[in-house]
């Protein structure tokens, strides 16, 4: 068992996450009585306050292993750098959202969700998961309805009755865990020793439950059957938040459990095969299954549930060079997801987009976004001169060598599968292309004003995503330092 | 100076500016481009005297890019390696001319002329990049680089059915990349630099990928390594090159994007992205994985041999003039792929010059077939006869780049296939890599490729004068359009009666490709 911090010398390692409940406090205040200008002011206190989160994290660096809270969180730099993350997302979502009126729900909803996924980015023990993870989901199935239609709404329930039954998983297979160890920290000595004497099969059956509800929230394969219908009704800030944040978040807790019950490599079973096997079957499904979408947002839920599971192809080496490749590789998911579907929503905000073949002739009235589109859609299939190209290489590179030291064949499936992939997914990604640019212009199409600062926006991601290709050393250098300890 | 820098990335940044200057000065577009190709000439000129011939690597840039420590499995480095040798240095040339006979030749494209050209230089830029990259991550960014340009370039400018033939173009391409890019990680992370002896660098520099000796022993691609890959890794590679090349099976992409390309795009798909095909196995497949070209020696050589035969058949039978040329260019680069596979010095020198002899001679029959497309909109060869009576300079310069292309005596094409014969037929004796069969069925080719433009002169040219298709006026040539034929028929007379100002070039390379050979033991014992 780890010392137990006392709460108060604790509350100085969470004070980014003390920021984030203070600004949501505040918010809600403000959002009472604030008549004017009131999405801007909102959007601008939240913003302040995760940029001075974001401030905390990186002046505290590096984060000593601390246990804080008893032992139920954990600050390191793993945490810090996915917190890092969470926080710029929340903002550049916000930023996002600054075009529209954004309701004071709407802004407070998005704060509680980076909170919850902060908190889990830390949690070293199922009911600290547990609390966040629901912080997460709930939140996110509020927001999932957020437009106030029919289609919304119908999302948002399917959302909430999926995500009801994997948090019943959860608990059903943490109380099952409890029950063999004793304990519900997962870093502890206890919990590895137990589990290594037991070896029952009923640890098997607990450790799926649990990934399942994490996968779930990765929207992996076989648990992404709601992603499609959510993604296509949710509005689109909304989609672009949902697929980033909480996607990644399930990805550090998914990391953290699955090597909680690899015990060291002494697990009887070998996770990587079933990551692998999870990880071929999102990316063969996702992206199949976006051969066929007309719906362009209905074609980024396929194509994120295949991003998946390029996410876990990484993770499936279980070794160090496999996961600072996958934390690469979220970072550069994060730009560019976030700028296909900021696009997205430019477009969409002007006219509306139920087909692809809506977008035709668009590239020549809106150079920039429309530009901007195809540089996040070639980002995600992984060319360059885009990060997505670097993202691949570095995950299918830790993939080769896990492969080559272990003789996994299952390994050797994923590289190939994964990268003759790139193929599929260049067709359905370049249908946007081919009708942004290729086909004529409909008559009367008038040009879409985009403000100012979408464009600056708009560009910064664009850059940053050429920059992380013409240069990953100094990223990849801050992730290379983060030793992972469990 | 960093001449092979400034030749590379001059047309990349004029892109850039071009895309800031307003789309109404559409006349600025076309000298912008014209400007680039022309000072690039003028680079190449101080390039050509700063050149040594010696067999060595010229003009050599070496930066470090990227440096990656990766915890478990020792470091990355990808470098910026731009240099030019005996085999990319005729190349280059080549590309510096051909970009500028395509920007002439793309002087009245009137649809959005400001992405047509901005996306030109693009392209421009990472042609070279790939004809000098010596760093495979870096030849890698170039290669790919050179696709999307093309996609919107065939998609956005092309024929009738040009956006079935751009999809079709890319997807294949990238499935060829992504052979060659399983390839790369496989043997970027299989060697390490020799530079640095205390900690594995994996390298991507591809003069030491050539070398067996920087191979981390025990790796998958380490050639002592039992159940090694090194076979597969051969294949997939050599694969990914063929869909460039291309070589029959792996051709069905080019007709498609040939016919439906316009004329400025053939010409550079032609003249210069097959030839990158022929470069990269030259550069990559065979130095890197010698035993792997041993072995498959029979299928490399028997594919160049269907390819002579069946590109030539498939043009016989073609109605369309653009795909004639298009299945001829599918025949000729057959013969490079025979040159290949013998790996002698004749053979290869045979090749190389083969590759840029059919650039220019490409270049002009694509040329040749757009003036006729510009006036009639028709390239149906059974739709015109007697072309001869009525343009008199347009059909001498037809006669030119079709006996050119045949392979007649005093032209270039003659030299290369010549030497290509020379070698294949020698290898049987001399290595035992091609059978003596193969060069034999090979002539057969000759004859077909003189079937098929003899045969298209006689439809097209002679007889009384008619033509079955819209037209307005059935002009001559024009100056522009003289501008753009003349210095290719010069150049494909100069190099057929010159041999020896290619040839100084490239038979260093070809002496110093073929003796790594010997010193790897494997042309010792036939």
């Amino acid at each position: 068992m780890h010392q137990p911090a006392s709460i108060t010398s604790s509350l100085a390692f969470v004070i980014p996450e003390i920021i984030l409940v203070v600004s949501i406090c505040i918010t809600l205040v403000l959002g009472l009585f604030l008549k004017q200008n009131k999405s801007a002011v909102l959007v601008l206190v939240t913003g302040v306050a995760m940029l001075t989160a974001i401030c905390f994290v990186v002046w505290n660096w590096p984060h000593q292993p601390e246990p804080i809270f008893a032992g139920t969180l954990r600050t390191d730099d793993f945490a810090a750098f996915f917190r890092v993350l969470f926080l710029s997302g929340g903002s550049l979502t916000l930023f996002i959202s600054l075009q529209k009126e954004s309701a004071t729900e709407y802004v407070i909803l998005i704060q509680a969700i980076v909170l919850g996924a902060c908190l889990l980015a830390m949690s070293m023990h199922f009911a600290t998961v547990l609390v966040s993870l629901e912080l997460v989901s709930l939140s996110g199935y509020v927001l999932a309805g957020f437009a106030f239609n029919k289609s919304s709404s119908e999302g948002s329930m399917k959302y909430f009755l999926m995500g009801s039954v994997a948090t019943a998983c959860l608990v059903y297979g943490v109380s099952l865990i409890y029950g063999i160890t004793g304990t519900l920290d997962f870093s502890s000595q206890q919990f590895v020793d137990t589990l290594i004497q037991s070896q029952s099969g009923l640890i098997l059956i607990a450790a799926f439950l649990i990934l399942a509800a994490v996968l779930f929230k990765i929207t992996a394969v076989p648990f992404h059957l709601w992603a499609p219908d959510v993604y296509q009704s949710a509005p689109t800030p909304v989609v672009a938040f949902l697929s980033v944040v909480p996607k990644l978040a399930g990805l550090v807790l998914f990391i953290k459990i699955v090597l909680a019950f690899n015990l060291f490599g002494q697990a009887t079973l070998d996770w990587r095969v079933v990551i692998a096997g999870i990880s071929i079957l999102s990316i063969l499904i996702g992206n199949l299954s976006a051969l066929a979408q007309t719906n362009p947002k209905r074609m980024l839920a396929y194509s994120s549930i295949a991003q998946a599971g390029f996410l876990l192809a990484g993770v499936a080496t279980l070794d160090l060079a496999g996961i600072h490749a996958t934390m690469f590789y979220a970072v550069v998911f994060l730009l560019m997801n976030l700028l296909a579907f900021t696009t997205l929503h430019f477009f969409e905000k002007w006219k509306a987009l139920p087909t692809m073949a809506h977008f035709a002739g668009l590239g020549r009235v809106a150079f920039i976004p429309a530009s901007a589109l195809v540089i996040a859609l070639v980002a995600l299939t992984g060319l360059p001169p885009t990060a997505g190209f670097t993202a691949k290489l570095l995950v299918f590179s830790s993939l080769w060598s896990a492969w080559a030291d272990s003789g996994l064949t299952v390994l050797l499936i994923l590289f190939i599968v994964g990268l003759l992939n790139t193929v599929v997914a260049l067709y359905f990604y370049l249908k946007i292309p081919y009708y942004l640019f290729l086909k004529e212009t409909p008559p009367g199409t008038a040009s879409i004003k985009i403000s100012f600062t979408g464009n600056l926006l708009v560009i910064i991601l664009v850059i940053a995503i050429i920059w992380l290709f013409l240069n990953p050393g100094l990223l990849m250098g801050w992730i290379n330092r983060i030793t992972f300890v469990l | 100076m960093p001449y092979i820098s400034f030749l590379i990335f001059i047309p990349i940044v004029t892109a850039l500016v071009a895309l800031l200057i307003p789309a109404r000065y559409t006349r600025v577009f076309p000298w912008l481009t014209v400007g680039v190709n022309i000072l690039q000439v003028f680079i190449f000129i101080l390039m050509v005297i700063h050149f040594k011939v010696d067999g060595s690597l010229q003009l050599i840039e070496k930066h470090s890019w990227i440096t990656l420590s990766l915890s478990s499995w020792g470091q990355l480095q990808a470098e910026y390696l731009v240099a030019v040798d005996g085999l990319s240095f005729p190349l280059v040339g080549l590309s510096v001319v051909i970009m500028l006979i395509a920007t002439l030749s793309s002087w009245h494209v009137s649809k959005s002329r400001k992405g047509y050209f901005a996306l030109l230089l693009i392209l421009n830029g990472a042609i070279i990049g790939s004809f000098c990259a010596l760093d495979f991550l870096l030849f890698y960014v170039f290669f790919e680089f050179m696709l999307l340009p093309m996609f919107f370039l065939i998609g956005i400018w092309g024929g009738p059915k040009r956006e079935y033939a751009s999809i079709k173009f890319f997807l294949y391409t990238l499935l060829g990349s992504i052979f060659i890019l399983i390839v790369m990680i496989g043997l970027y992370l299989s060697v390490q630099s020799p530079e640095n002896s205390t900690e594995v660098v994996h390298t991507f520099n591809v003069l030491y990928m050539q070398n067996l000796e920087n191979f981390i022993p025990g790796s998958v691609l380490d050639a002592t390594t039992t159940g090694s890959w090194r076979l597969w890794a051969f294949v997939l590679l050599f694969i990914g090159f063929a869909i460039k090349l291309p070589a029959v099976p792996f051709h069905t992409w080019l007709p498609d994007a040939h016919v439906e390309a316009p004329t400025a795009i053939s010409v550079v798909l032609a003249a210069l992205l097959l030839k990158i095909g022929g470069y990269g196995i030259l550069r990559f497949v065979y130095p890197v994985f010698p035993d792997g070209a041993v072995y498959f020696s029979d299928w490399v050589a028997g594919m160049g041999v269907v390819s002579i035969i069946y590109g030539a058949l498939n043009a016989l039978a073609s109605k369309d003039l653009k795909r004639l040329i298009a299945y001829s260019s599918v025949s000729h680069m057959g013969f490079v792929l025979l040159g290949i596979a013998s790996a002698t010095t004749e053979g290869i020198a045979g090749a190389v010059y083969q590759m840029v002899s059919h650039g220019i001679i490409s270049a002009m029959l694509f040329l040749i077939a757009g003036v006729l497309y510009d006036r009639t909109h028709d390239r149906i060869i059974e739709n015109y006869s007697g072309l001869a009576s009525q343009m008199k300079h347009y059909t001498a310069f037809v006669l030119i780049a079709f006996f050119a292309s045949l392979g007649l005596p005093g032209f270039s094409g003659f030299i290369g296939e010549v030497l290509i014969f020379f070698g294949a037929f020698q290898s049987q004796s001399l290595n035992n890599l091609v059978q003596m069969w193969m060069p034999i069925v090979a002539t057969l080719g000759l004859l077909l490729g003189a079937a098929y433009y003899l045969w298209t002169i006689q439809r097209m040219f002679f007889g009384p004068f008619a033509v079955r298709a819209n037209f307005a006026e059935l002009n001559d040539l024009t100056t522009r359009e003289y501008a753009m034929l003349l210095p290719l028929a010069i150049m494909a007379l100069l190099f057929g009666i010159l041999p020896q100002i290619l040839l100084d070039y490239i038979n260093p390379f070809a002496e110093s490709f073929t003796s790594m050979w010997f010193s790897l033991g494997i042309n010792a014992n036939p």
